[in-house]
């Protein structure tokens, strides 16, 4: 008879298995690709909301703060800042400008940028477009 | 457990059982967080199984016995070396098999032409997920059905592990879809 | 050492252990940084030690994957390597390009870094783990080529085992996912959606057939157990992570904007994911167990063992605790992420490359089978400060996270974010003592290659 655990069928599966849950994946990859644009609303993506990503990205923001829980833990989620600072982007605009550039002695300081006021009302733009993301009521709450 | 000189009581190979285990198991988490979910919302689990067609689930169910039992006829005739005879009937499962894919294209076409779609509702995420997973592993079975019942017609083929381990993969999609069946469209 | 190109494995082992040191400097420096707020601001900020320490593990952790393959493809196909030359050109540009990129962390601001390499053109820059410069990446791409063609060719003209082919499939795979680091589309949630086919699926996907390979390998030679018996345990091993970990791919698409199907699926599939990792485990006991000689070298036994113990704490029971969505609600994004991370990569990836490096490096140091008995003791010590100093940073990172969910996420009056993290600083004070308790063992590890004696002999 047959031996009971040969190395060929354990090879087949590992092929076959891998590809079926692998084309399964693209294929929700996909699916969710298409329902996206009503929960992201991207319609509302401008170039301010484009710039302001660019300059998230150009200043490593994400190496203390976490976006949507992503991130580093070092500093308070920004995914719902834009909520937490009374729906205002002037109060997020405020809050980066008025970094000290030698930080808060002692404490956990966030660096003075140099931002342009674009640069600014980019970020702004960007934060509060994610805030209207739908995110499945994450985070909890208005803490993040 | 490691020996491989030693005939295991399994029919087909070790490594198709892993798998088996592993599919069942997730079709078991499934399955739970599928009732779980049902005991948060039975109006809407209700309301939901409302829009399903029972009888079609019943022809699935009858189609799927039957390829199950065309399978198993088809392994019992090839360990009596009678390679065409089981050629036919291994044939006669993978129709069986095409009865169930037939039938449920025409019941996603209904919910489609209702507009229910994945993110309808949390009844009709379940639905999708586990139906169209489950066929998935219909439409894999009846590759492998097709290259056993193809290699079997070349005559000199005997590979009696490939035969069984195969075998055990398509009772193992039948058996989820027995208890998927009830679960989705009978049990209110 | 059976062929004289395995030898080219070398100064990879050796720029790994060395960045790994790097590494490890500046996960201290974190770790103040988390209780002493301006430690060495604004000269070194927080990020950009974040980006050092994380970059740098990715970096040595290449380097250790590619030295692995270096020395273990020439061996199972029983042929020299294809192009020594090539390997060794490769390692200079893949280390110039590595160091430059670091240099270039701590000397500009990240902005101006992002500016002189050409950011605006191509924007991949920003985005956690792939902080490296567009150049970088490209020569990431261009190593990895020139790599991937020097041990297919290699493959191509020896003898074809399954553990070369599921160590070229993951090398392959590891660079195909990478391609997904330059796609950075303008809409935040799709960029982290794909940003996920990097992260996710070199980690729960392709390294897995990475680790699982060299800890194949590893066991044969160390148990003498038959090649057939290993071999198919291993397709059933990297069977079972990928099956469970692509779907798994889900836990990550919970709260990002994704449909909310994800949260069942992902639900699903990564609470199967510790499986593969428990058959790790019982894989390298069992072998171990059934082993038909007495290798001389324990350490090389030891790491083994103990990477697969520890893949299955970090990745498998540590990613369990909170990948089902209605726990990674309110764990998502906390302390608990960061102590699943340091104790996963450390059991998964950095043990089965000091696996690696304590199997063959007596061999290219010219040693028939390993190192001395003393050299062995001190390496087992460095084992066993590094992996405890690991799992209390993993204790306190967990204890820190239960403290800081319950006190900023749950109850009616949930506290703002830098509160919390003052009240629970207790918690990364230890973790910085576990942290100091670590890097006297990574330095034990380094003096045990400067341990001389008798070499220790094969015996049975």
């Amino acid at each position: 008879m047959s031996e009971a655990f040969t190395k060929s069928m354990a090879r087949n599966i590992f092929f076959g298995g891998s590809l079926f849950f692998f084309l399964v994946f693209v294929g929700l990859t996909i699916h969710t690709t298409r329902e996206l644009p009503e929960r992201d609303h991207r319609e509302n993506i401008n170039e301010m909301v484009v710039l302001g990503k660019k300059v998230w990205e150009d200043n490593n923001c994400i190496g203390c703060h976490t976006l949507l829980g992503e991130g580093a833990y070092f500093a308070p989620e920004l995914g719902n800042v834009y909520t937490r600072f009374g729906n205002s982007k002037e109060a997020i605009k405020g809050f980066i400008m008025s970094r000290p550039v030698n930080g808060i002695p002692g404490r956990r300081s966030m660096p003075q940028f140099n931002l342009t006021e674009e640069e600014l009302e980019g970020i702004a733009e960007f934060l509060k477009w994610t805030s209207e993301v739908n995110t499945a009521n994450w985070p909890p709450n208005i803490q993040g | 457990m490691l020996n491989t000189s030693t005939k295991s009581p399994l029919p087909g190979d070790v490594a198709m059982w892993v798998l088996i285990l592993a599919e069942l198991s997730v079709f078991a988490l499934l399955f739970l967080t599928y009732a779980v979910n049902r005991q948060i919302h039975p109006e809407l689990f209700f309301n939901g199984q409302q829009q399903l067609h029972p009888i079609a689930g019943s022809i699935i169910t009858i189609a799927l016995l039957s390829a199950s039992f065309f399978v198993a006829l088809s392994v019992n005739l090839f360990k009596q070396q009678k390679s065409r005879r089981a050629a036919y009937a291994m044939w006669t499962a993978v129709s069986f098999g095409l009865v169930y894919l037939a039938v449920k294209s025409w019941e996603y076409q209904q919910l489609f032409d209702l507009d229910i779609g994945l993110s309808t509702d949390s009844f009709f995420t379940f639905y999708y997920l586990l139906t169209v997973f489950h066929l998935l592993h219909v439409i894999l079975g009846l590759g492998l059905l097709c290259y056993v019942a193809s290699k079997l017609l070349t005559s000199k083929w005997h590979e009696p592990n490939i035969m069984e381990s195969i075998a055990s993969y398509w009772h193992m999609v039948d058996l989820v879809w027995l208890i998927l069946f009830p679960l989705l469209y009978l049990v209110h | 050492m059976k062929f004289q190109s395995q030898a080219v494995a070398k100064p990879y082992f050796i720029a790994a252990i060395v960045l790994f040191i790097g590494q490890i400097i500046f996960g201290l420096v974190m770790g103040l940084q988390y209780v002493i707020g301006d430690f060495l601001f604004p000269a070194i900020p927080f990020n950009v030690a974040r980006m050092v320490h994380t970059n740098l593990l990715i970096i040595w952790l290449l380097f250790g994957f590619m030295g692995s393959a270096y020395y273990l493809i020439p061996e199972e196909s029983e042929t020299e390597l294809y192009s020594p030359k090539l390997a060794i050109a490769l390692f200079w540009i893949f280390l110039a390009a590595g160091v430059l990129t670091i240099i270039g962390y701590l000397a500009v601001p990240y902005a101006t870094l992002a500016h002189i390499t050409g950011n605006d053109l191509l924007p991949t820059m920003g985005r956690e783990f792939l902080e490296m410069p567009t150049i970088t990446k490209v020569g990431i791409v261009i190593v990895a080529l020139g790599f991937l063609f020097n041990i297919g060719m290699t493959v191509l003209k020896g003898r074809k085992t399954a553990i070369s082919m599921i160590m070229i499939m993951g090398q392959v795979g590891l660079a195909v996912f990478f391609l997904f680091s330059f796609y950075n589309p303008e809409n935040l949630i799709l960029d982290k959606i794909f940003w996920w086919w990097v992260v996710h699926l070199w980690v729960e996907g392709v390294w897995e057939l990475i680790m699982g390979s060299i800890l194949a390998f590893v066991l044969i030679k160390t148990t003498g157990v038959d090649r057939e018996i290993i071999e198919k345990w291993l397709y059933m091993i990297i069977a079972m992570a990928l099956i469970t970990g692509i779907l798994g791919t889900g836990h990550h698409y919970f709260w990002i904007g994704a449909p909310e199907y994800w949260q069942l699926i992902g639900s699903v599939f990564s609470a199967m994911e510790p499986i593969p990792f428990f058959m790790m485990t019982l894989f390298a006991f069992n072998m171990v167990n059934q082993r038909r000689r007495e290798h001389p070298n324990k350490a090389a036994v030891l790491w083994a063992l103990g990477t697969a113990v520890m893949a299955f704490l970090g990745a498998g029971v540590w990613g369990f605790l909170h990948t089902l969505a209605p726990v990674n609600y309110f764990t998502h994004g906390t302390q608990i992420t960061a102590a699943h991370g340091h104790m996963a990569f450390y059991g998964a990836y950095v043990m089965i490359v000091l696996t690696m490096i304590s199997y063959s490096m007596p061999m290219m140091r010219g040693r028939a089978a390993a190192n001395s008995k003393a050299s062995q003791t001190v390496e087992m010590w460095s084992f066993w400060l590094m992996t405890v100093a690991m799992v209390f940073i993993t204790l306190f990172l967990t204890g820190a996270g239960i403290l800081q969910i319950f006190l900023q996420r749950m109850g009616d009056s949930p506290q703002n974010f830098m509160v919390v993290q003052e009240r629970i600083q207790i918690f990364y004070w230890l973790r910085e003592a576990a942290g100091v308790m670590f890097f006297i063992g990574l330095m034990t590890y380094v003096a045990s290659f400067f341990v001389k004696g008798k070499e220790a002999t094969l015996k049975g």
